[in-house]
């Protein structure tokens, strides 16, 4: 499913460039549930990022479904993230001026599915939030934020499912809810997963842990 | 705790935020270049005034009549003489010049110059030469000194032969510069100098013409002309001779300029009123961004008074800057507003600067800056310096609430600021409550669109949900641009809708009623004979004969009209005291005219009219003498008085542009003065130039006064004043766009996190610029309708009240100033934004 070989990130930082990613080769298998661990600044989220085409390495080369990505243009990775993967962040990242429901229907109507509002209040209840399909992001709580963020990522059925630090703002019961909830979804539509984490409880149900460390890979790669 | 640390802070605050306060400058720097513009203008006009004054008068002294002076009032001139004074008369009257050759014939303003003349300044002509030696007569032919205008017209060239009236004329020369030339701002035609002795061959001089009669004095050395004047006017008595000192001559061009310059400096202040704005939202703003700085800096101890002298500091040092940057703009642009009004100026106008509108401007904008950013500043009080523990709800949730008395002091200052401006207290009140009433409406149609993109049901499709979603942003951008740029709209449409409405007004064709040609000066012994020729020119049409006698008004109730009585009226309304000097044109009917309506009173029969003199009132000047139905006014008709009993008031349309009549008699009243016609003629445009050649050619005495050529050069006029005006008003469209720029900068951060989950979501950029176009064209339409909307209200206002016109709905103008409008904002807003479309989602997310 995913193909990386000697990718290197390097940006600049107060005039010398900081290397964030040194040379990382890795292969991920359709299905499987990956989950890439290390400590903070190991660059676990660039590595992530990198992988939805958020930006671009300094070198190296990313194969999403047989797609290399990093020779996309910009509207073309656009069209990518849409039809290939779904993202979920730590910090949620909802549009603060639409609401729950409207939040979720956002890929579908990029996408131009039809009946996107009914689609996403249908995802909602799948995630619990029937009830609340009205409020504003600001008018849930973290946890609650989290779901829509889940349902969101899911609504378009994508192949491979990214999600980075997901429980990372949560406490431990809520946290545990979301992977829960995160496992069901993937399961449900047999997606690929690839979690950034250090939340041991979270990595114990990877098929696989990466870990990371200043950039490089130190257990063996694929 | 001290001013040192606040200096400090004031410094390291700024600092740091260059960028920021931008728009800060920008708008105080487009607001004094403004007024700094209208002012540098003003400036040099009255300097020119004052200097050429002289010149422009053409003597110490002015004596002006429609009369030729009598044999007292020569004696007391002479005595001036005895004391060493040079006189010399100067005679004005309209006619038609004719090239003898092809007969095409134009109206011209002939002035008729003694050999002293000029007294001050030079006559400019070419080929350069002594003026009596080109006006001299030459086998002939008197010799006439012509405006090259004339000459492009006729087709001619200097020594070609031209005839005036039934004189005849060598081209001399080419007139390039006359010192004294009489500052009617829209000229009849072009002018034509010829010697004194030779206008009495034109056979224009006939009782009943209308000619100018004009005496300069240049006084000897010592005397002062104010006192040589007033006794003068004490010697001569009769107020039918106007006696000036050189000062207070030219009150027309003086009241002109006087009034342009105030009405310039309110567009001029309203552009500072818009940089208000902007730098209210632009301090708003950055104090947002503070929010952490000043919690953190109250933990540590800074009051929060401390704080705000800062902060004020900070005001007052950008504030300073930008009304620098923005007096050196308004120099600049001298030369752009000079060139639009010189062609009013009998002078040059000079382009210097001046110190104390630039110390003024300064002032202006500096207070102006402290004063609108006070406001936003007083919410530094109500941080609380917990704020740091929760940073998560800052920004967004934070309200602030200041004393409720805040505003009373800094509206007091801003109107004492608006009065200063403008000099005048009730024009001062006038547009502050004009401003405050479009900001009123402005700010409530903006919370409207803001209450409308909240309420809407969810449009489906991203770009108009997300885009109308944007318009309800935290930091209220919507309002500041909404209201920043609806001002600058409804000037700029504002001034549009007047020049439509204007232009409507002077299209000749489409005054109906109007006649193609007055016809002035008809002899009555020319009367049939001239009937016969206009109805053969013109296919049968024959002209309007009014008689004419041309009166002075002499005493009303009995009153007689005094010079003290005339100097008492002209303290009080100094504009309105024509109606007593003027000439009036009498006329006589048995029937009211068509087009006026009786007010007051009713119209004679025939019995009482042929009983005793009676006479109908145009109701404004009845108003201005304080004459009644049943009081009476008393004309002096070449030295024979006539008084009327005043029987009804009159309400005449003067726009009809038919003739008109400030005093109609009953028949019989006027017999045996000296009568002329005022003939009127509606003819097809084919035959107009035909008609006017043939009537010139067989009446050298008429004038002909064709009605589409006086408008045509009445709209070229309104056509300079109101590039000026929309050079000054486009001040105020340059500080909306400041503003708008500078509300897009505020909500900017918002714009690129946005813009950046869709793109992880899988929207390309033209999916975002859509949402954001929707979002930028809402509230460029709302600005536009507010604009519009306020412009009309404006346009009216300045219609009804200022030039009495009708108002004319201009469907089209107001149209295009919304399509306008929301392209701008269009074009800004997408400008403004276009680089964040292009940013990597990651670095941005990261940073979250």
């Amino acid at each position: 499913m995913i193909r990386i070989r000697d990718l290197v990130m390097r940006l600049p930082s107060g005039g010398r460039p900081l290397t964030i990613l040194d040379g990382v080769t890795l292969d991920i298998g359709a299905g499987e549930v990956c989950a890439i661990t290390g400590p903070s600044g190991s660059g676990k989220s660039t590595l992530l990022g990198l992988v939805a085409g958020l930006d671009r390495p300094s070198s190296g080369s990313i194969a999403v479904a047989g797609v290399e990505i990093t020779r996309l243009a910009e509207d073309a990775l656009a069209r990518f993230r849409r039809d290939t993967l779904g993202y979920v962040f730590q910090s949620y990242h909802l549009i603060p001026t639409l609401t729950a429901v409207e939040n979720v229907a956002v890929p579908l109507e990029i996408a131009g599915a039809p009946n996107a509002l009914g689609r996403a209040r249908d995802l909602l209840d799948d995630v619990g939030l029937g009830d609340r399909a009205h409020h504003y992001p600001v008018q849930l709580s973290g946890g609650e934020q989290q779901r829509v963020a889940l349902a969101r990522a899911v609504a378009l059925d994508p192949p491979l499912l990214l999600a980075d630090e997901p429980t990372g703002n949560l406490d431990s019961a809520t946290g545990a809810q979301i992977i829960e909830l995160l496992l069901a979804l993937k399961r449900r539509r047999g997606s690929t997963l690839v979690l950034v984490t250090h939340d041991q409880a979270l990595a114990r149900h990877a098929d696989r842990v990466v870990k990371l460390h200043d950039g490089r890979i130190l257990n063996g790669a694929a | 705790m001290s001013v040192a640390f606040s200096l400090r802070m004031a410094w390291r605050e700024t600092r740091g935020a260059w960028r920021h306060f931008t728009v800060f400058f920008g708008c105080v720097a487009l607001g004094v270049a403004a007024l700094v513009s209208v002012g540098t203008l003003a400036a040099n006009l009255d300097r020119t005034l004052a200097r050429e004054a002289k010149t422009l008068t053409g003597g110490d002294l002015e004596l002006r009549s429609a009369r030729p002076l009598d044999h007292a009032e020569r004696s007391a001139l002479a005595e001036l003489e005895g004391a060493g004074a040079v006189t010399t008369a100067v005679r004005e009257v309209a006619g038609m010049a004719r090239d003898p050759a092809r007969g095409s014939t134009l109206l011209v303003e002939l002035k008729a110059v003694e050999r002293e003349y000029p007294l001050y300044g030079r006559v400019q002509t070419m080929p350069a030469a002594p003026l009596d030696a080109l006006l001299a007569d030459r086998g002939g032919a008197g010799g006439a000194v012509v405006e090259a205008r004339l000459l492009e017209r006729l087709g001619l060239s200097v020594g070609d032969p031209l005839v005036v009236g039934a004189a005849r004329f060598t081209v001399a020369g080419v007139l390039v510069r006359e010192p004294d030339r009489p500052t009617g701002l829209v000229t009849l035609g072009p002018r034509v100098l010829i010697a004194g002795h030779a206008l009495e061959r034109t056979g224009l001089l006939q009782v009943g013409s209308r000619v100018r009669y004009r005496t300069l004095v240049r006084l000897p050395a010592g005397a002062t002309p104010r006192t040589a004047g007033a006794d003068l006017a004490r010697a001569i008595g009769d107020p039918a001779v106007r006696v000036a000192a050189f000062d207070e001559a030219q009150p027309g061009l003086r009241r002109f300029f006087a009034q342009l310059a105030t009405y310039l400096g309110l567009v001029g202040l309203a552009s500072l009123l818009v940089g208000g704005v902007g730098i209210a939202s632009s301090v708003t703003t950055f104090l947002r961004r503070q929010l952490s700085t000043i919690a953190i800096l109250k933990c540590l101890g800074a009051s929060w008074r401390t704080l705000l002298v800062a902060y004020l500091v900070q005001t007052l040092a950008l504030g300073l800057l930008g009304s620098l940057a923005g007096a050196a703009l308004g120099v600049a642009t001298q030369p752009a507003l000079v060139r639009a009004l010189a062609p009013f100026a009998p002078f040059t106008l000079e382009v210097r600067w001046d110190t104390g509108t630039i110390a003024r401007g300064l002032a202006l904008g500096v207070l102006t800056a402290l004063l609108c950013a006070l406001w936003p500043l007083l919410a530094v009080r109500a941080v609380p310096p917990s704020l740091i523990f929760r940073r998560e709800v800052a920004a967004s949730e934070w309200r602030v609430r200041r004393p409720w008395a805040a505003p009373l002091p800094i509206l007091a200052g801003l109107a004492a600021l608006a009065v200063w401006q403008v000099g005048s207290l009730r024009l001062g009140a006038v547009f502050l409550g004009a401003a405050l009433a479009a900001l009123a409406v402005l700010l409530s149609l903006s919370r409207g669109l803001v209450k409308l993109a909240r309420r809407l049901p969810r449009m489906p499709g991203l770009a108009w949900r997300q885009g109308l979603a944007g318009l309800d942003r935290p930091g209220g951008h919507t309002v500041r641009v909404v209201v920043a740029l609806g001002v600058g709209v409804m000037l700029l449409v504002a001034v549009a809708l007047l020049e439509a409405s204007l232009g409507r007004q002077l299209a000749y064709e489409h005054k109906r009623d109007a006649p193609a040609f007055f016809f002035i000066d008809v002899q009555p012994d020319q009367r049939e004979a001239f009937a016969r020729l206009v109805g053969a020119v013109s296919g049968g049409a024959a002209p309007a004969l009014t008689p004419i006698v041309r009166a002075r008004l002499a005493a009303i109730d009995g009153a007689p009209v005094t010079r003290e009585l005339i100097d008492r009226r002209k303290q009080e309304s100094p504009d309105k005291i024509w109606y007593f000097t003027r000439e009036y044109v009498l006329t006589w009917a048995p029937e009211p005219p068509s087009a006026n309506q009786i007010v007051r009173g009713r119209w004679w029969t025939p019995s009482e009219a042929s009983a005793r003199p009676r006479v109908s009132v145009e109701e404004e000047a009845a108003k201005y003498f304080g004459v009644g139905v049943g009081g009476t006014l008393t004309f002096d008709v070449q030295g024979v008085p006539v008084q009327a009993e005043v029987m009804s008031l009159r309400r005449v349309d003067w726009q009809s542009l038919t003739a008109n009549f400030f005093m109609v008699l009953s028949p019989g009243a006027l017999d045996g003065a000296p009568a002329t016609y005022l003939a009127t003629a509606r003819v097809p445009a084919a035959v107009e130039t035909a008609l006017q050649d043939r009537v010139v050619a067989a009446f050298p005495n008429v004038t002909a006064i064709p009605l589409r050529g006086v408008l045509e050069r009445v709209g070229e006029v309104l056509d300079q004043i109101s590039f000026a005006v929309r050079f000054m008003a486009s001040f105020s469209i340059a500080a909306g766009l400041v503003v708008m720029a500078g509300a897009l900068a505020a909500t900017r951060y918002q714009r690129l996190y946005e813009s950046v989950i869709l793109k992880t979501l899988g929207a390309t950029r033209w999916a975002i610029a859509r949402a954001f176009a929707v979002e930028y064209a809402c509230l460029g339409a709302t600005a536009g309708l507010g604009g519009t909307l306020l412009a009309s209200v404006l346009a009216w206002i300045v219609l009804r009240f200022v030039l009495d016109t009708p108002w004319t709905l201009e469907p089209g103008t107001l149209l295009l100033g919304v399509l306008l409008t929301t392209v701008g904002a269009l074009a800004v807003g997408l400008l403004a934004t276009v680089r964040l479309l292009g940013r990597a989602p990651l670095s941005v997310l990261r940073q979250e």
